[in-house]
């Protein structure tokens, strides 16, 4: 398949779980979306892992020009009062639009599990069609130390009240991947 | 504390108050109908059937050489810094989770769903031991609040409304609930429940898979709760059966094809999570997770070396045995096992938590074969729990009295030939000249209305033989009729039908007036010894080289002949040559007609009329016979009308409606319902059973459908 098609099943599916797929071309771009959308959800706080150093100041700069406290590891302290996490993805699962994520460092696990919105940052080249391309790799991880390692399909949900369904659960109310096209600029 | 009834008696009370509770009914009538609407959508683009016998025989490998594969998981995972334990049973495992928090100075215990912490009655003791433990999976933090056990594997508490739900959260948090919104329900649970988890020094989950080769355990679930119980307290402890053992990735990822779909019909879950090793931790004095496995035995070493009830062990959880079951969507899942319910658990219990528990319970199965074709590893769950039925009488020492005189009378088919006959005499009173009994005379319990009855024929169908039977001249085939029971003392008329239908396509038919009754019966009864005496018989009677097949108006005979008989014969008497020969001769009229005898539209005057089609279960799913007879519908000349739930059993099961008649009652009801709305003026369907009780119930309730074998509206066309 080709990277086109596999963003698009990857949207598609992401989608069909409730998840919000956007595409975007820059870490800019996804800064910027992460701010405004803690903003219209009128959180007044963020956490970001995994990025490189100089998007981690372009993110603080913007977090406090939108006047959002942007929280810094480690996070246990902060447990409670996550709003938003932003965290790069380590693989896109096309056929079911699933996220894959070395989540070993507590921290990530923090972000990823307490926040109330997670924004999910994902190279369209790190898009897989299936569980089965990626075998080999989880494979290795699982085979080296130890690790905490998790795969992701739209938010947090349950249906365990009259089988009815209803996101967000004890994980984040909202998955939201932007599908970084680098290689389109 | 999970109480299960322990005698039939009681149970039988039990049952009666839980039909009783209407939002029960129509909540898990809905669940069966939507479940097996939506599992198709789910399964578009998946080999089902192919993948459920690659993981069954991945489970069957595996299960032989358990110890091996705990060795394997145990060796990396210790590696990885984590503590593995072995607890031999349930007892066993309790202290060894509780020492756990001792020694880790814990007072608080967050929990994750976990069905092995179910059977152990972890809880129960963690808070004897004086821990409080919290339940953080929604459902299961209701039924711990409601101190109840799980109605249903995956959705414990499948069996409250959202009020229920409600008015206990309002004493929960003591505010006012919004009970019409679940949305705002589910918060509750996740606001009230946050902070637990900071506060909890330990955490327990169990775990969906062990995987050998790396020591990492793997834990598919939706709510995310189980994520936040493995992260934040210092202590993980998982709590794991030892049939969760498997070789490699490769095979969970096999698994988890089917899991997620059986379970709740998704793709994937929200989270499948990977967990190895003592990973960073900053709760915990090292930084690094205080990690333990404790593998449950509990039974299963000696179950997986059991050669009829190993199978038993390739048990993912999915719980799709449950939601497809109609007995458990009549009564709910207490009243459907102890722990573990549906299918599954009336199996399990016997092993896990005793011959006591499991007693009544394991009664309750109408042998609709609904949970067998749903299994996503290939478990003959009918079968098994007729061999655990077996195996409760044997640990009882005691037969019931109806078990010894079904095998006495069985065994011997003139003496119970002879008593069909003569109960021809001792109903001419209750008819009254009519064709069916409509009130049964008082020394029957009055549960047993719910249907009129046929009455046994003045002349059975042997007896009629002689002067109904006809030589056809050249004959295109030569089949032997298997007529069974019902068609032979109760509607001899069917096969009469079946004579004159076969006559005009040249087929010369047989009566090997030997046959006896299939033996399915005893079987149902788990009388094995009797099954296989008449079995017996029954070979004797009609396997013959010159038929080239035998047919039966019965789906129940056909099935059992076809796929238990082999089973019943495997170790003596036949060779499989000869027992295939023999099973691949079992044909049910319509395939006859359809396939053999490429019956067309041309054969047959033109009548018209709706008519809806009832699918046998041992037809549909017993003999995988389904587009067959609605072909012959419409080459017949009908409009053939779809109904809701075609294939879903009509409450018969033969002596299951006897046993059971409340329960029969109300899937009948359900039944009826359904092909009423329907709007067809005759229902045909191909099993004697099913038009007894579907026939019986329709008179009942004074319906306007008429209902008939196939072969009889076939009979009424035919030129």
């Amino acid at each position: 398949m080709q990277t086109s098609e596999l963003v698009q099943l990857m949207k598609e599916k992401a989608e069909a779980v409730q998840a919000v797929v956007v595409k975007i071309k820059t870490m800019k771009d996804a800064i910027q979306y992460t701010v405004d959308l803690t903003r219209q959800q009128g959180g007044t706080s963020m956490v970001a892992m995994g990025l490189e150093t100089q998007d981690m100041n372009l993110l603080e700069a913007a977090c406090k020009t939108a006047d959002l406290t942007f929280l810094k590891p480690p996070l246990r302290s902060h447990a409670n009062g996550i709003h938003t996490a932003l965290t790069p993805v380590d693989w896109g699962i096309a056929e079911t639009g699933t996220l894959v994520l070395d989540s070993s460092s507590e921290d990530v696990r923090i972000a990823t599990m307490l926040s109330e919105t997670h924004v999910a940052l994902l190279p369209a080249s790190k898009i897989k069609p299936d569980t089965a391309s990626l075998e080999d790799k989880i494979n290795s991880v699982l085979k080296a130390d130890a690790s905490y390692y998790a795969s992701i399909t739209g938010a947090s949900r349950t249906a365990d009240i009259e089988r009815v369904l209803a996101i967000g659960v004890h994980g984040p109310q909202e998955l939201h991947i932007l599908i970084m096209e680098e290689n389109q600029e | 504390m999970i109480k299960t009834a322990q005698d039939i008696k009681s149970y039988k009370k039990e049952l009666k108050e839980a039909l009783c509770d209407q939002f029960l009914r129509t909540a898990l009538d809905n669940f069966n109908t939507a479940y097996r609407e939506n599992r198709s959508a789910v399964y578009e683009g998946i080999d089902f059937e192919g993948v459920k016998k690659e993981i069954a025989e991945g489970k069957d490998a595996a299960l032989p050489r358990l110890l091996d594969l705990f060795e394997a998981f145990k060796t990396h995972a210790e590696a990885a810094g984590v503590k593995v334990h072995t607890a031999k049973d349930a007892k066993q495992a309790n202290e060894i989770v509780a020492a756990i928090a001792k020694d880790n100075n814990v007072k608080k215990i967050i929990k994750s769903k976990s069905m092995t912490a179910e059977e152990t009655f972890l809880n129960d003791h963690l808070e004897k031991e004086g821990y409080i433990v919290t339940e953080t999976d929604l459902g299961e933090w209701i039924i711990q609040l409601r101190k109840e056990g799980p109605s249903h594997m995956v959705m414990p508490a499948i069996h409250l409304s959202r009020f229920q739900v409600g008015d206990l959260f309002e004493t929960v948090t003591q505010k006012k609930q919004d009970s019409e919104n679940i949305d705002k329900l589910v918060k509750v649970a996740r606001k009230t429940l946050r902070p637990a988890y900071l506060e909890a020094d330990m955490g327990v989950s169990g775990a969906n898979f062990a995987i050998a080769e790396s020591g990492a355990l793997g834990l598919v679930t939706n709510e995310g709760n189980m994520r936040l119980v493995t992260t934040l307290p210092k202590v993980h402890v998982a709590l794991v059966g030892y049939d969760k053992l498997i070789p490699d990735l490769k095979t969970m990822l096999r698994i988890l094809k089917v899991l997620p779909r059986n379970a709740t019909g998704q793709a994937i879950t929200s989270y499948v999570t990977w967990i190895k090793g003592t990973v960073e931790c900053s709760a915990s004095p090292s930084n690094r997770k205080i990690m333990h496995v404790v593998f449950l035995d509990n039974g299963r070493l000696a179950l997986s070396k059991d050669p009829v009830f190993a199978e038993a062990l390739r048990c993912i959880r999915c719980g799709a045995c449950a939601n497809v079951c109609p007995v458990y969507s009549k009564v709910g899942g207490h009243k459907y096992g102890h722990v573990y319910i549906g299918a599954i658990g009336l199996i399990l219990t016997l092993f896990y938590h005793g011959k006591e528990n499991d007693r009544a319970i394991v009664k309750n199965c109408i042998n609709c074969q609904a949970c067998k074709e749903v299994c996503p590893v290939d478990i003959d769950l009918p079968h098994l729990i007729k061999k655990t039925y077996r195996a409760v009488l044997d640990q009882d020492g005691k037969t019931p009295v109806k078990n010894v005189l079904l095998s006495k009378v069985l065994k011997n088919r003139k003496l119970f030939h002879f008593i069909l006959r003569n109960a021809y005499l001792a109903q001419k009173p209750l008819a009254k000249k009519k064709t069916m009994i409509r009130h049964l005379p008082h020394f029957f319990e009055k549960e047993h209305g719910f249907r009129s009855l046929p009455l046994i024929a003045r002349t059975p169908f042997r007896d009629q033989w002689k002067t109904i039977h006809s030589h056809v001249v050249k004959p295109k085939h030569t089949i032997a009729l298997f007529a069974g029971c019902a068609v032979d003392f109760f509607y001899p008329e069917q096969a009469a039908a079946l004579l004159k239908v076969l006559q005009k396509y040249d087929v010369q038919v047989e009566f090997p007036m030997d046959q006896t009754c299939c033996g399915l019966p005893a079987l149902m009864a788990a009388e094995e010894e009797t099954a296989k005496e008449v079995a017996l018989q029954n070979l004797k009677a009609v396997m013959s080289e010159k038929y080239d097949y035998i047919l039966t108006l019965c789906a129940s005979c056909g099935s059992h002949l076809k796929h238990n008989y082999p089973k019943i014969f495997k170790d003596a008497y036949l060779s499989p040559e000869n027992l295939k020969a023999f099973t691949d001769k079992i044909i049910d009229v319509s395939s006859f007609l359809v396939n053999v005898l490429k019956a067309s539209s041309e054969d047959f005057n033109v009548a018209g009329g709706k008519v809806a089609y009832h699918s046998p279960c041992h037809l549909c799913r017993g003999m995988q016979v389904i587009n067959e007879p609605r072909k012959l519908i419409e080459l017949a000349g009908y409009d053939y009308v779809k109904s809701k739930d075609e294939d879903v059993c009509c409450g018969f099961g033969g002596s299951y409606s006897v046993d059971f008649p409340e329960i029969s009652a109300e899937i009948l009801k359900k039944k009826l319902d359904n092909l009423e709305a329907a709007d067809a003026g005759i229902l045909v369907t191909d099993c004697p059973g099913c038009v007894l009780q579907l026939r019986g119930g329709m008179d009942k309730r004074g319906g306007k459908i008429q209902v008939k074998h196939i072969i009889e509206l076939i009979d009424e066309t035919k030129i």
